[in-house]
């Protein structure tokens, strides 16, 4: 009787141990299992791509396919090529302005809707929206308001063709887009004054130090990981610009190449001329661009954030 | 402390107050001029929506004569119906892929060990990195060679899962504790069960949010359907890409072109009077990733 029960505890015992054993290796392969398609996504069409991205960009790559390799020619070409030299003076311009006016806009909004006013839910809703519509809709909205007959003429008494015309289209876009994003940029800024101890602004009110000075000496120093933050990320956004420029001009990056964005250089390259070589040299070149972008942003916020 | 204050803000209560009283009239004001700003442009695309021709050289705001043969038109003769319908579609797919494949995923790297799981999941943080504009030209030459350009296929197979969506659900899974999967563990359900029955459901508010983000990411995107449907596929031409061409084409019919646009943006609309504290954490996500 006690034999059995030895036998049987230690059979037990053993069993236990064969499958935990056991249950290691059938966790780990339902494991393996589970990330076997969202991995062969990633490495279809992102990890892989990266490869054969830098690979193309060494080759003449015609609408049938590899030509012959070419070195470094291709990336000589978009260098020397007047149209992605303008294309990267333009989103320069654009970046430079439209990133301040996005966070001076944002900012604003946040202020108000942080002074405690009345229906603050509705208009934070209301500001926020145009940021999760399509960019389609909100150009062709945009293309309607600034044409020549359109409402912004009406009310300032001008007929000028505002997408229409090479001295301002570009600057129309950046309107549009600042208009568009400053209510993304107006939640992080609300978040960030959020987080701002109450017991500052009561120290300022003691001392009696009066709203405009309480706002640059104390508000707007201490939002700096905010400024931060909306500088780089949104500094990377504005110069990945394509959609806007494209509908604006109906593909073509005019009036006079004044909204030719590199996305759009790579597009047309591409679709337009069929030479995806450079179209590719030129992509590898955005990815470095914002690669070392990401990575001083990495670099700066962590400080910022550790300081 | 506490009354040196309330002494202070009582010497101080006349001109506080008069300041105060300026200080909300400027926080009023300037919210009139902004909420202007943001409205104005939206009532007059609404207006104009059921204006005729003639009648968008005036700029009044109610409509005279009101007529709905701009929403007909787009509608019917400007096919909005089938780039809607198409658009639709490829919506409810992505999602319902992405769903399914970012909660196994997330799931997996949140909850199961196995060999190698920190450096997969970092792999799938990399592809972060990995700007649309770099994926563009290759993308596109290996959905040309493999025929999945000019179809739908094409775009819903690259679309199939993000490392976003992937990371939303893995940091949701860690949240939840342990003792329900070991309580399933010992009713003995095995792991693919775990994960149906028991999890997936506990993750409905992330599931939520993530179908609300997906569903609007694919029905606004431009880019990737432009590449994929806009060399001659004008059948599986989407919304926001009907849009364009109508905007390319009939560049100043505008009652037509602001009916296309409210309907390029009214489900978005719609989910966001009705799901608005979704999209807050969409911000969250966005924070991350950047």
């Amino acid at each position: 009787m006690a034999t059995t029960t030895t036998t049987a505890s230690e059979s037990l015992r053993r069993a236990g141990r064969g499958s935990l054993a056991g249950a290691r290796i059938r966790e780990a392969g339902w494991g393996y299992l589970f990330v076997l398609l969202p991995m062969a996504v990633f490495g279809l069409f992102f990890i892989y791509p990266l490869v054969y991205g830098i690979y193309i960009s060494f080759f003449e790559w015609g609408i049938l396919g590899k030509v012959h390799g070419v070195g470094t020619a291709n990336y000589h070409t978009i260098f020397h090529d007047s149209v992605f030299r303008r294309s990267i003076k333009n989103i320069v311009e654009y970046t430079v302005v439209v990133v301040p006016l996005e966070m001076a806009l944002g900012l604003l909004i946040a202020l108000v809707i942080n002074a405690k006013i009345r229906g603050r839910a509705f208009f934070r809703s209301s500001f926020y929206f145009p940021s999760l519509v399509s960019s389609a809709a909100i150009t062709a909205i945009f293309i309607y308001l600034l044409n020549a007959d359109g409402l912004l003429n009406a009310i300032i008494g001008g007929n000028r063709a505002w997408f229409g015309d090479p001295s301002t289209a570009l600057w129309a876009i950046v309107g549009l887009n600042a208009w568009t994003t400053a209510g993304t940029v107006m939640l992080f800024y609300l978040a960030a004054l959020q987080s701002i101890s109450t017991d500052v602004y009561e120290a300022a009110a003691v001392d009696g130090t009066g709203t405009w000075r309480t706002f640059w000496r104390i508000t707007f120093p201490l939002l700096k990981p905010a400024h931060f933050f909306v500088l780089v990320v949104f500094g990377i956004g504005a110069l990945k610009l394509f959609d806007q420029s494209f509908i604006v001009s109906s593909g073509t990056g005019g009036p006079v190449y004044s909204t030719y964005t590199p996305v759009l250089y790579i597009y047309n390259t591409a679709f337009k001329s069929a030479e995806f070589g450079p179209a590719a040299a030129a992509g590898v070149v955005m990815f470095v661009a914002i690669f070392l972008l990401t990575l001083f942003q990495r670099a700066t916020v962590g400080r910022s954030e550790a300081g | 402390m506490l009354q040196t204050s309330v002494a202070a803000n009582e010497a101080y209560v006349p001109p506080r107050s008069r300041r105060r009283v300026a200080g909300r009239l400027i926080v009023y004001g300037v919210l009139i001029a902004v909420a202007l700003l943001y409205f104005v442009p939206f009532a007059y695309t609404l207006s104009t929506s059921f204006k005729t021709l003639p009648q968008t050289a005036y700029f009044n705001l109610i409509p005279h004569p009101f007529t709905t043969a701009a929403w007909t038109s787009v509608w019917k003769d400007y096919d909005f119906k089938r780039y809607a319908l198409n658009s639709l579609f490829l919506a409810v797919t992505v999602t319902l892929i992405n769903l399914f494949l970012a909660s196994l995923g997330g799931y997996a790297f949140a909850r199961l060990r196995f060999p190698g799981r920190e450096v997969l999941f970092l792999l799938v943080l990399g592809t972060l990195m990995i700007p649309d504009q770099l994926r563009l030209i290759p993308v596109f030459v290996m959905l040309t060679n493999w025929h999945l350009i000019g179809n739908f296929s094409g775009y819903i197979l690259i679309s199939m899962v993000s490392a976003v969506n992937l990371f939303f659900m893995r940091q949701y899974f860690l949240t939840i504790p342990k003792d329900f999967e070991e309580a399933a563990k010992l009713d003995g359900a095995g792991f693919f069960k775990t994960f149906w029955r028991v999890m997936l459901p506990l993750a409905g508010p992330a599931i939520a949010a993530l179908a609300i983000l997906q569903f609007q990411g694919t029905w606004n995107d431009f880019f990737w359907p432009l590449i994929l449907f806009g060399q001659g596929s004008e059948h599986l031409y989407t919304i926001q890409l009907g849009l364009a061409q109508l905007s390319f084409t009939y560049q100043t019919l505008w009652p037509q072109l602001m009916a296309g646009s409210i309907l390029a943006l009214l489900p978005i609309l719609v989910i966001f009077l009705v799901f608005q504290r979704f999209f807050v954490a969409g911000v969250t996500a966005a924070g991350i990733k950047g």
